[in-house]
């Protein structure tokens, strides 16, 4: 029994090893968020100095920065390359390495790319937490919302596979992988949460929004952590939410993956 | 004893979309059902013993890599039956996978930006290696091979020669009962060929692991392997020992000789249009003789015969009429020779 459990856990060691070799990646990357949350800085400012009213659909200037902000800090972390990956492993023929291994393919792919969320949670989401609480002096609460948010944030990182996962399975049947991977990640921006805060969707769009699987992955744990008007009951219906879209998305996606197996022709050679 | 992998009259097809040349061309193809179906392999079947070095061989695209897909679980049959360490491979891909390992000579299992010993480390993890065992074999392969100074190592940054020869020890390194090695000396310069065939023996030979392995250099077959399969087109059209095929073509001699007295100065493609010229001037002289073949080999021009068909003494008198012969050598037939006359299907 202690042996199956390190099969994963080294796996999830291997993802975090991984990620930890690309120190100048880690680097670029962040100069690249600075240079995103400035834009938004002067994208809100604007919109919300155009407006007669301090408050826009029921958030502050202030309100929609500590959103955005965590927003992205969010989205990179658990930003995967789980669709390029596959899709990339299937243009060349190396999937073949893959389905080898004495696991299941999920498996495999779900450990090693947690393992690579899991850095990004310690040199990328938790620093921007903190800086984001001093800068507002107490912008979200530090109480049972953090742990909440933790327990959505990790759904919300499974779930996010899932869909990432399901969208590679589509690059097994086309074999390009850049018009599927922009118009998933464009999509998911979008429809998340992540990019534009829900409370500003119009109304019908938001209705829709919250019927999609897209916002329990940035949106729901980004609720949970900001909002303290919330129940114990709300909040545990969304996480109920969120748990019953993770059930979905994964059974879906193995379900899909199946089939596509009987279908698979593996290049090269 | 039972055989440990069992192929019963495989057969393997693949649907593959006809496509129309040009722009209009590709538009028409993504709305095109117009299929046609390829038989990569054809009703093949074979059954290799524990233990064995079996060669796998056949030109480019005639389908041994999709064998070997099919036996290691990645591909399904589309007829026929496989059985590998008494399991079907496609239905128990990953418990097939716990007892097998695999080297794909373009490809790696290696983790790419990690350093090797990380690899060997994960690879015991997952494949659940007892530490005493892991211990014995990491002990093994320091005595076979300078292994040590690559440990700390990123894959990315290795040689393809030191790639290779780290891969097929992770192959091995959960001790599986068939190692699949298909095109492992691909790239490789001689002296590193060399280093891999002797390793390949010595794990064969320690572990009484069976190796199926497929290649283009005969060197590799010479080197390992007793028993040799040939397909092409999908199709078997050997099974059998090397020993017994260099017999078949017991009659068979080569004849190498050179033209110039100093063959380095002579470029290759002069060489070439004497090996032309050669071969028109014997085909125009004996026209029945089907075995007869002129090929360039380094700076020598090969002539192969089969003695039974025309002595060799009266052609390279024949020869020696026209041309002034500087060099000649007498050879048996290479198994490089017996299997491209396997491959052209000059003889059957």
């Amino acid at each position: 029994m202690k042996k199956k459990i390190w099969k994963y856990l080294s796996l999830l060691r291997v993802g975090v090893l991984e990620e930890m070799q690309f120190r100048l990646g880690a680097a670029v990357r962040l100069f690249g968020n600075i240079i995103y949350l400035i834009i938004i800085y002067f994208l809100w400012k604007a919109i919300f100095d155009s407006s007669p009213t301090e408050v826009v659909n029921g958030m502050t200037f202030t309100d929609t920065m500590i959103y955005l902000v965590l927003a992205s800090a969010l989205f990179s972390t658990m930003e995967m390359y789980v669709t390029w990956q596959m899709g990339r492993s299937v243009q060349s023929g190396n999937i073949v390495m893959d389905l080898l291994r004495p696991m299941g393919y999920t498996t495999y792919n779900l450990f090693v790319f947690s393992g690579n969320t899991l850095v990004s949670v310690f040199v990328n989401l938790i620093p921007t937490m903190i800086i984001v609480y001093l800068i507002t002096s107490g912008g979200f609460a530090l109480s049972w919302n953090l742990l909440f948010f933790m327990a959505a944030v990790f759904m919300g990182t499974i779930l996010n596979f899932f869909i990432n996962f399901f969208v590679g399975i589509i690059c097994f049947y086309t074999e390009s992988i850049w018009g599927i991977n922009i118009m998933k990640e464009v999509v998911v921006m979008l429809l998340s949460g992540a990019s534009i805060p829900l409370a500003f969707f119009p109304e019908t769009l938001q209705r829709i929004v919250y019927y999609l699987p897209f916002q329990a992955i940035y949106n729901t744990p980004l609720t949970l952590l900001i909002d303290n008007h919330l129940s114990t009951t709300e909040r545990l219906s969304m996480l109920g939410i969120q748990l019953f879209w993770l059930v979905i998305v994964g059974a879906v996606s193995q379900v899909f993956l199946r089939v596509s197996m009987k279908r698979i022709t593996v290049n090269g050679g | 004893m039972e055989p440990i992998i069992t192929l019963k009259n495989v057969s393997k097809e693949f649907k593959v979309l006809n496509r129309h040349e040009g722009l209009k061309g590709s538009v028409k193809d993504l709305f095109s059902r117009d299929y046609k179906i390829i038989k990569a392999v054809n009703d093949i079947s074979m059954e290799i013993m524990p233990g064995e070095i079996c060669g796998y061989l056949g030109p480019n695209g005639a389908g041994k890599s999709t064998t070997i897909k099919m036996m290691t679980g990645v591909l399904e049959p589309t007829a026929g039956e496989i059985i590998v360490n008494g399991r079907v491979p496609y239905k128990n891909r990953t418990e097939n996978a716990q007892n097998i390992g695999v080297v794909f000579g373009q490809r790696s299992q290696l983790w790419w930006s990690l350093p090797l010993i990380e690899s060997f480390k994960l690879l015991k993890d997952i494949y659940q290696i007892e530490d005493k065992q892991y211990k014995d074999m990491m002990e093994l392969y320091e005595s076979l091979v300078d292994i040590k100074s690559l440990y700390s190592k990123p894959v990315r940054q290795m040689s393809l020669g030191q790639r290779t020869l780290s891969d097929i020890l992770a192959a091995f390194l959960h001790n599986p009962g068939v190692v699949f090695l298909d095109e492992p000396t691909i790239g490789l310069d001689v002296s590193m060929k060399s280093k891999i065939r002797d390793l390949i023996k010595a794990l064969n030979h320690e572990k009484n692991t069976t190796v199926i392995l497929t290649t283009h250099d005969m060197g590799d077959v010479d080197a390992l392997c007793k028993r040799i399969v040939i397909i092409d087109k999908g199709v078997m059209l050997y099974d059998n020992s090397i020993e017994n095929l260099k017999s078949f073509f017991g009659a068979y001699r080569t004849m190498r000789l050179r033209f110039t007295k100093d063959a380095s100065e002579l470029t290759e493609e002069a060489l070439k249009k004497q090996a032309e010229e050669l071969s028109a001037n014997l085909l125009q002289k004996y026209p029945q003789v089907k075995s007869l073949s002129v090929s360039v080999d380094e700076d020598w021009i090969d002539v192969l015969l089969n003695e039974d068909e025309i002595p060799l003494m009266k052609v390279m008198h024949h020869i020696q009429e026209t041309k002034r012969i500087y060099d000649v050598q007498l050879k048996e037939i290479s198994t490089e020779s017996v299997i491209k006359k396997i491959y052209d299907k000059d003889i059957k």
